[in-house]
């Protein structure tokens, strides 16, 4: 690392994977309550593990990019960071407010909004914590007077995603206004701001690791994020087709979002157009394995699996069904994990004070590959269940319980095709612990 | 192009996009008053709704297709179930279900009278919302409610037990809540051997009803269906029966001509 005070991204990236290997426990007692019968029926509901996994889902993945800014802003504006004890409070605050939610959940106290479940009190840590870390982060960027395009669209995105948490505080009585800003809440954040944090971090993987154009960079940068909101802002329309709204939604979700893959497009062309300038020669070929993954990986994911059925004359038979499960999965590990596992891969290496050249990487590249194939294969399970649960229930006019009980099989292939997932996150993790603690010179300790 | 000019597109873009998500967002929240309804919307639909999050419910079912899929969608499930056996139900499903049975249990929460009747007032509520036509067919618990490819024509023709088989299988959904298998229970009892069954109740002693004959015991547990209750707690409470009264409304005279002669072929 350059910056001494950038060993805080260490922790942050150290919690970040400790809580995915949870979630991904917690995704296994999920899946086992659908082969049943579930011996926990009473202790732990479904609801319960499955509110934690996909909290947990966010909170490392937010987790991830609080340490990925901590150690990308000082390396873009050369300085050490305004106050580490300040990103070491708001760690130990951070983590004390996501354990907490996961007590209460275990408790069954819930606030029993998909995703926004944390108890009131929770919330209002989470935006303390916010505030803590864009403050820190501005005060960073001031000392220093030097701020980069890259770095502004970080801040725009993070700023944004803290902005837009406090829609989902205002508590309805009227069920179609509690779903209607929700959306503003969870889809504005993973089909909007977030992809900002994306774009960012990608553009600064791909400077770093193929010694590109900054200004080039910079320019496609801008046009990635401006399709984002272009279609982004009124594609949360496709939320908007059945619960209750205007019938003009149909039509404004169906044409914007259908434009949404091309932010994602754009990335994945973004990250081609490197490859074929470059080539792959960066020593740290994790981290550009997991970089380029990222960029196909969500434009496949988010971009042709959302746009799969986000028109009002699929949706009508599709929403609800598995055929959302199978694009939440790979859209998420597509674009905000695997940047995130990108990140951690690039700055390790620095951080644990050890050169590109003398890592070995044959553990690192079986995590990618059985995350990457596990992840494909539970896609393709979830595709045939959700296709299978349409046509059965939503076409036919079977039952849900008769229908669940004719996927089945689907669901042995998820399972199977989950424990192949969960290696590659066990190989993922040993070798993040493998390569040890910070250590301070990392320049002499290679050349040593 | 410079990168002065993608920045421009960018904030352009932008500002104009929220500007127009801002303007639909005014529109939306007005009129969803009536959409939704708004002057049903009652303290106990309030309070039901508070107990829908309390209870986490949408961390296993969906309520206009939004939740989790691990359990069924509950838009519907009012005029599909009937609140007496909503209200049952609730207090105990394994009562209904068994994991053993049909795959999935859900778990007994512990709510008291209160809480059930306000939740099933707030599933009420939300029923009758404009969805925009969503779902385009009924999305049912349990059974099989056939009714053939969405675009292609099913004539029903043939003998009036056969049109009514296809009302019992179709437009009346009777075969998401009655098995015509002996011995298995959907929701209400099974109909194997009613036929035979409906003889024998209008002669005994404990039937009150007005019917007279196997076929009018049959017309009228379709649109009267409290006259007479088949024993077992889980199919009525208090003397009434869980069954929906919206038959008389629902199907047509000749329809319900037509189920009462399929239901009398059922020996």
């Amino acid at each position: 690392m350059t910056y001494r005070s950038q060993r805080v991204a260490y922790a942050y990236f150290a919690a970040a994977l400790v809580l995915f290997a949870l979630q991904v426990a917690f995704g296994f007692l999920s899946l086992a309550k659908y082969l049943g019968p579930d011996p926990l029926l009473g202790v732990m509901h479904f609801a319960t593990t499955k509110a934690i996994h996909t909290n947990l889902l966010l909170v490392w993945i937010l987790t991830g990019f609080m340490g990925a800014a901590y150690y990308l802003v000082p390396e873009e504006s050369r300085t050490e960071i305004w106050s580490e004890r300040l990103a070491w409070l708001q760690l130990g605050l951070w983590l004390a407010v996501g354990v907490s939610a996961v007590v209460c959940y275990l408790l069954e106290i819930t606030a029993g909004r998909k995703f926004l479940e944390q108890p009131f009190p929770l919330k209002i840590g989470i935006v303390v914590v916010m505030l803590m870390f864009l403050g820190n982060l501005a005060m960073t960027i001031r000392q220093a007077g030097r701020f980069t395009t890259t770095e502004g669209v970080l801040m725009g995105g993070l700023v944004a995603t803290a902005l837009l948490f406090l829609p989902g505080l205002i508590p309805f009585d009227n069920y179609t206004l509690d779903r209607f800003y929700r959306w503003w809440v969870v889809h504005l954040w993973v089909e909007g701001v977030w992809e900002l944090v994306m774009g960012a971090l990608l553009a600064f993987l791909l400077i770093r690791l193929s010694g590109a154009d900054r200004e080039v960079m910079e320019k496609w940068l801008y046009v990635i994020v401006g399709l984002t909101f272009l279609s982004g802002i009124l594609g949360t329309g496709h939320h908007y087709y059945w619960i209750g709204t205007p019938r003009y939604w149909l039509f404004v979700g169906g044409i914007f979002s259908a434009l949404e893959p091309l932010a994602f497009l754009g990335m994945a062309a973004y990250a081609y157009n490197i490859v074929r300038r470059s080539g792959l020669a960066h020593p740290n070929s994790l981290a550009l394995h997991w970089t380029i993954g990222s960029a196909v990986f969500s434009a496949i994911g988010a971009g042709i699996l959302g746009l799969a059925h986000t028109f009002p004359q699929v949706n009508q038979w599709t929403h609800g069904t598995h055929v959302t499960t199978m694009h939440g999965h790979m859209a998420f590990f597509g674009a905000y994990a695997m940047i995130n596992l990108a990140i951690i891969s690039y700055a390790l290496p620095g951080l644990t004070g050890r050169s590109d050249e003398e890592r070995q990487t044959t553990l690192g590249l079986w995590a990618f590959w059985l995350m990457v194939g596990g992840m494909f294969g539970m896609t393709m399970a979830l595709a045939a269940a959700g296709m299978g649960q349409t046509y059965l229930e939503r076409i036919l006019g079977f039952g849900y319980l008769e229908a669940q009980r004719k996927i089945q099989v689907h669901y042995l292939m998820w399972l199977a095709t989950s424990v192949v997932f969960a290696c590659g996150v066990a190989a993922y993790v040993w070798d993040f612990v493998r390569a040890g603690a910070p250590r301070a010179q990392p320049g002499a300790a290679a050349a040593a | 192009m410079t990168k002065a000019d993608t920045r421009r597109f960018f904030f352009a873009g932008t500002l104009l996009f929220t500007a127009v998500f801002i303007g639909l967002t005014v529109h939306t929240h007005m009129s969803v008053a009536e959409r939704t309804n708004a002057d049903a919307l009652t303290a106990e639909v309030a309070r039901g709704f508070r107990g829908w999050e309390r209870y986490n419910c949408e961390n296993c079912h969906t309520l206009l297709g939004e939740g989790a899929y691990f359990a069924p969608d509950l838009t519907q499930i009012v005029s599909q179930r009937g609140k007496g056996y909503l209200t049952a139900f609730l207090a105990d499903p394994s009562r209904f279900y068994s994991e053993e049975r049909d795959g999935r249990l859900m778990p007994t929460l512990g709510l008291s009278e209160a809480e059930i009747s306000d939740v099933i007032d707030f599933l009420d509520w939300v029923g009758r919302i404009d969805t925009n036509g969503w779902p385009p067919r009924p999305i049912l618990v349990s059974g099989v409610v056939t009714r053939g490819l969405p675009g292609v024509e099913v004539v029903v023709a043939g003998t009036p037990a056969e049109r009514g088989r296809a009302v019992f299988e179709g437009k009346g959904a009777c075969a998401g809540c009655h098995s015509r298998t002996q011995g298995e229970v959907l929701v209400g009892p099974p109909l194997a051997g009613i036929a035979g069954a409906a003889a024998e109740r209008t002669g005994s002693a404990d039937y009150h009803g007005s019917a007279r004959s196997a076929a009018d015991y049959l017309r009228e547990s379709v649109l009267a269906p409290s006259a007479y209750l088949v024993p077992g707690s889980q199919y009525g409470a208090g003397g009434v029966s869980f069954m929906p009264e919206h038959y008389s409304k629902m199907l047509e005279t000749g329809e319900v001509d037509d189920l009462v002669s399929y239901l009398s072929t059922l020996q």
